[in-house]
């Protein structure tokens, strides 16, 4: 745990973009071919294929639904003596009103903390620990999760514990008033850090209204009751809005049973699934800036994107690589860190996988004296991407890092099954992991220059800049309309 | 997917049973004669390899003056080779010697303008800094940007990166297992012929870093500064990331003076983990690796700690919520009383049963408490507890609570339950970190780094799960004295005149 804050990492904090799906064949050799010596040496070399499949259920897991239509996704893994059920349930703020925001969190908090009808919270840590098992529940923004770790001779116990979790959380005073605490505490210091400031106020420019966008704040959560949880969680969690995914060191027909034994009387629930607030497809140019006493500039900017149905989102994801997804290799990040030395962390992401339109944005820390620098060179990144198509080889180094690196999404049971089940949960095509790779490899120069036309907007651009104004570079006023966000103590009783 | 439904003998661990003790890890070991150290454990689970290279250097091997180092030279390590990264690198050499010349002037000039006495002209420094950024873009003409990195991305290669610790460096990429000649190649070829290219921008990269994490971070203020005051002597007392004067100043040549001593085969330990044959993975490494000589072993640091004189404290002003940092000088790995610690740090505050949690967090008092024993560290360092204080309560309500804490474990034996309790939590997560291959590689590599034989990771286990109550009062009588102490606390600063925006705001 110590030794963790001491180490310093040299990549990108962003990582390496968002993968999605497909199988896995050795690289086509770069159009121009390396200019290096050590390049071409490389591009010499023969990788044997790798045999692989992406999973699909049926022939690499088991899916079945019980009565009260609890489903169920079984994948037995004998390599070491665990065992393991993530439940995803169909609830989340994204469904709470305004009124009630903090809701979903605190029954997700309070359903484990607070103990079950039959042990309080104090019996229940003691079973859980003495046997080193754990149990944890959490509801976010579009689904609730449980999970249940145990050792394989602890089988029965552990899904006997996590089915009461589940279906009869006493929901304890103490452990709300607790819980309420907590999240007052967070509010409380929400302002810590600019890196929160900038992704929460963006996220609120761009979303407004709608709960992607919403701020947490003390107002709503401390009139949060216990009937109020207990309400939640008796329309809320039914085995039908329920999807368990089952791995580890186990024998199928008795874990059938024991599941049976633990969720079969569950009642099923009529309540239809509640209906999505829709994103409202406007933008909100400008520059929102948030003055902090801080030597480094935090930027985020961007606007609305996509969707996790748009065709488009293969192209999407090759175009956002070439401009900044693609750590190190991308254009962004290339020139703003590696040429100009101006950020530690610099990049874009595009989401793609989002259940209804997601966001596009660039990031970027630097010096309060380098912050319009930057900025402009991002900026130009941006229009370029549009203005030319991309050369052969950033076509070819996108495509073949997504496609190589699929395997990576299918390395363990829990994965796969994961990966299968939230294809369920999100109802996509089933087909989805299969025909990935084939989708990558069909984008073309063309189509990537097209999407980075088509939903990159320069001119609809959201600047959320966290910043100390005397010491920048430049006039942020350039950018367009300076909106200031005042920061003042967030929690005010 | 390839599937299998049971790992054989040949696999990852020897499973005969549901209990830890009885797991065996199937590590190969083989060292080159250059002294280069390997370690495979064949994972036939998923066709993927996980790779982890550690050099036995970290910024405590620095020396006053140039902090970063260890870490800037990390950064290096990626901008390529004679043969990588480069179109013509016998044209780069003349450009990056007449940068470094340059680079002295204009640090020399920079120096000047501290003083008022010296003379320095600024009009001097920026125009040394213009001619070494027209060098820069010279050279720019035979440069292939980031092809190391590019290369591994284009294969598949994810969790790509690299970090500088205290106690070591390490880099590490996961590749889809039939790429593992570009990894020895590539890896071989930067220790073997590194460039650090490019490097003038990048030691503003690593500002920017320190910016990020240190400057503007609370937590990142409050372990410099804790660190800081705990280590009077000693190289531990300084941020990795380097202090801000010296990241400025650290010159290209010393970073590369520092490469040269310390990455060396022997002073390497690899750990590869995953679908791939030992006997291959052995003869690739032979071929990549093996013809770089050996060097002679680097001097261990010879400055220790001095006994502590009494109690360190220190405010740290940020405006941010309160926290606290309490640690007290403790002692290194190899140290039976390290797994008593371990256990320690456990019973106060891992999981909902433990003391801390229950009399912090279930007290609502703190928003969260940890701790940590040493770990794998070369020097003696010290143990550490942390926690944030909930609206209402204070840093000095925290304090009162550990410190009683720690005098209940002085003064009766913990519970067989609490005991045992840990027992089974440290047999459980021995087997869930088998779950990750690049987990493994790093736990065996770390361990024979640091002890000599990575078996030493099974024989800790062991000793934690010996470790008695009695042990647990010993070594806390032994540690936890005020004069070993250091606190460190996040306050906010004073404010001048209170100001007050009643309009709903953030």
């Amino acid at each position: 745990m110590k030794k963790l804050a001491l180490i310093i990492v040299a990549g990108v904090l962003v990582g390496v973009p968002q993968a999605f799906g497909q199988h896995g064949r050795g690289g086509a050799p770069t159009t121009g071919g390396p200019q290096s010596e050590g390049g071409k040496l490389i591009a010499s070399f023969e990788y044997p294929p790798i045999e692989w499949q992406v999973p699909a259920v049926g022939r690499d897991v088991t899916r079945y639904e019980m009565g009260n239509g609890m489903v169920v996704y079984l994948k037995e893994d004998h390599t070491l003596p665990e065992f393991r059920i993530n439940a995803m349930i169909r609830c989340g703020s994204l469904y709470e009103p305004a009124e009630q925001a903090g809701l979903s969190q605190l029954v997700g908090t309070v359903m484990r903390s607070g103990g079950t009808e039959k042990l309080n919270p104090d019996s229940l840590n003691v079973a859980l620990e003495f046997i080193a098992a754990s149990i944890e529940t959490s509801i976010g923004s579009e689904s609730g999760s449980a999970s249940l770790y145990c050792l394989s001779k602890d089988i029965e116990t552990g899904i006997r514990l996590f089915a009461d979790v589940l279906r009869r959380p006493a929901f304890s005073q103490d452990k709300l008033d607790l819980a309420k605490e907590q999240i007052r505490k967070n509010i409380k210091g929400r302002n810590d850090q600019p890196g929160s400031i900038v992704a929460r106020e963006f996220d609120h420019v761009v979303y407004g209204n709608h709960p992607w966008g919403r701020i947490l704040e003390w107002e709503t959560v401390k009139q949060i009751t216990r009937d109020d949880l207990v309400a939640y969680h008796a329309k809320a969690l039914a085995p039908n809005q329920i999807l368990l995914g089952v791995t580890g060191d186990f024998n199928s027909g008795k874990v059938k049973k024991a599941l049976e034994k633990a969720f079969g009387d569950w009642k099923k629930s009529a309540q239809p699934a509640p209906a999505r607030p829709a994103v409202a497809a406007d933008f909100k140019p400008g520059v929102y800036f948030i003055e902090r006493d801080v030597n480094q500039t935090n930027i985020r900017f961007g606007h609305l994107g996509i969707d996790n149905k748009n065709e488009d989102r293969y192209a999407v994801s090759v175009m956002n690589f070439i401009l900044g997804g693609g750590s190190f290799n991308s254009r962004m990040t290339s020139k703003v860190r590696s040429d100009e030395g101006l950020a530690y962390s610099v990049g874009t992401r595009y989401e793609t996988g989002s259940n209804d339109l997601g966001t596009f944005y660039a990031f970027c820390q630097t010096k309060s004296s380098t912050t319009i620098k930057a900025l402009d060179l991002m900026k130009s990144e941006v229009d370029r991407i549009r203005q030319a198509p991309v050369s052969d080889d950033e076509l070819e180094m996108a495509k073949d890092s997504y496609i190589n690196r699929y395997v990576f999404q299918f390395t363990s049971a829990n994965q796969i099954v994961g990966q299968l089940m939230s294809l369920e949960f999100d109802d996509r095509p089933r087909d989805l992991l299969e025909v990935y790779i084939a989708k990558v490899r069909a984008v073309t120069k063309e189509d990537v220059h097209r999407v980075a036309q088509t939903y990159l907007h320069p001119d609809k651009v959201s600047y959320v800049v966290v910043g100390k104004k005397a010491e920048l570079d430049g006039d942020l006023a350039t950018l367009g309309q300076i909106t200031a966000i005042e920061l003042a103590d967030p929690v005010v009783d | 997917m390839k599937r299998i439904a049971i790992l054989t003998l040949s696999a990852l661990v020897c499973l005969s049973a549901a209990q830890a003790k009885e797991i065996e890890l199937n590590v190969k070991r083989k060292v080159l004669p250059n002294g280069m150290r390997i370690l495979v454990m064949e994972n036939p689970t998923a066709p993927v390899v996980s790779t982890y290279m550690r050099y036995n250097v970290g910024s405590v091997d620095e020396k006053p003056c140039i902090t970063d180092t260890a870490h800037l030279l990390e950064h290096m390590m990626f901008k390529g080779t004679h043969t990588l990264g480069t179109k013509n690198f016998d044209a780069e050499k003349p450009i990056m010697i007449e940068i470094d010349r340059l680079a002295h002037a204009w640090e020399a000039e920079k120096a000047k303008l501290l003083s008022p006495y010296a003379g320095g002209s600024q009009e001097k420094a920026d125009a040394l800094r213009d001619s070494i950024a027209a060098l820069q873009d010279t050279q720019k003409e035979y440069v292939i940007k980031d092809e190391l990195w590019g290369l591994y991305l284009k294969n598949g290669g994810t969790g790509l990166n690299a970090s500088t610790g205290q106690n070591s460096t390490q880099y590490y990429v996961q590749l889809p297992k039939n790429r593992l000649e570009l990894w020895a190649y590539m890896e071989a070829d930067r220790i073997a012929h590194p460039v650090l290219r490019e490097y003038y921008s990048e030691r503003d990269v690593v500002y920017e870093e320190r910016r990020l994490r240190t400057e503007n971070s609370p937590t990142g203020k409050l372990w410099e500064q804790f660190n800081a005051t705990a280590f009077l002597a000693h190289p531990y007392g300084w941020p990795v990331v380097g202090w801000a004067a010296d990241i400025s100043t650290v010159m290209r040549e010393e970073v590369e003076e520092f490469f040269i001593r310390y990455y060396a085969p022997n002073n390497c330990v690899v750990g590869i983990v995953g679908d791939v044959k030992a006997e291959e993975v052995f003869a690739l490494c032979e071929k990549y690796f093996g013809p770089i000589p050996s060097q002679p072993p680097p001097d261990p640091v010879f400055t220790s700690e001095p006994e502590p004189a009494g109690e360190k404290r220190i405010e740290v002003e940020y405006d941010a919520e309160p926290s606290v940092m309490i640690g007290y000088m403790a002692t290194q790995l190899g140290d039976p009383d390290q797994a008593v610690l371990q256990v320690i740090s456990s019973v106060l505050t891992d999981g909902r049963t433990s003391r801390l949690y229950k009399r912090l967090v279930d007290g609502k008092i703190a928003q969260n408490v940890w701790s940590g024993d040493p770990g794998l560290v070369r020097y003696p360092d010290v143990f550490v507890l942390g926690a944030s204080p909930l609206e209402g309560h204070t840093c000095l309500e925290i304090e009162e609570a550990v410190y009683d804490e720690l005098d209940k474990l002085k003064q009766a034996p913990v519970s067989a339950w609490e005991l045992e309790k840990v027992r089974n939590q440290v047999e459980a997560a021995f087997i869930n970190q088998l779950n990750s291959n690049t987990g493994m590689a790093s736990r065996v590599a770390s361990w024979e780094m640091m002890t000599g034989d990575w078996n030493n990771l099974v024989k800790h286990r062991d000793a934690t799960l010996a470790v008695s109550a009695d042990d647990i009062v010993r070594v806390a009588t032994k540690y936890f004295e005020k004069k070993r102490r250091t606190v460190a606390t996040l306050v906010k600063p004073a404010k001048s005149e209170e100001v007050t925006k009643p309009q709903a705001s953030r």
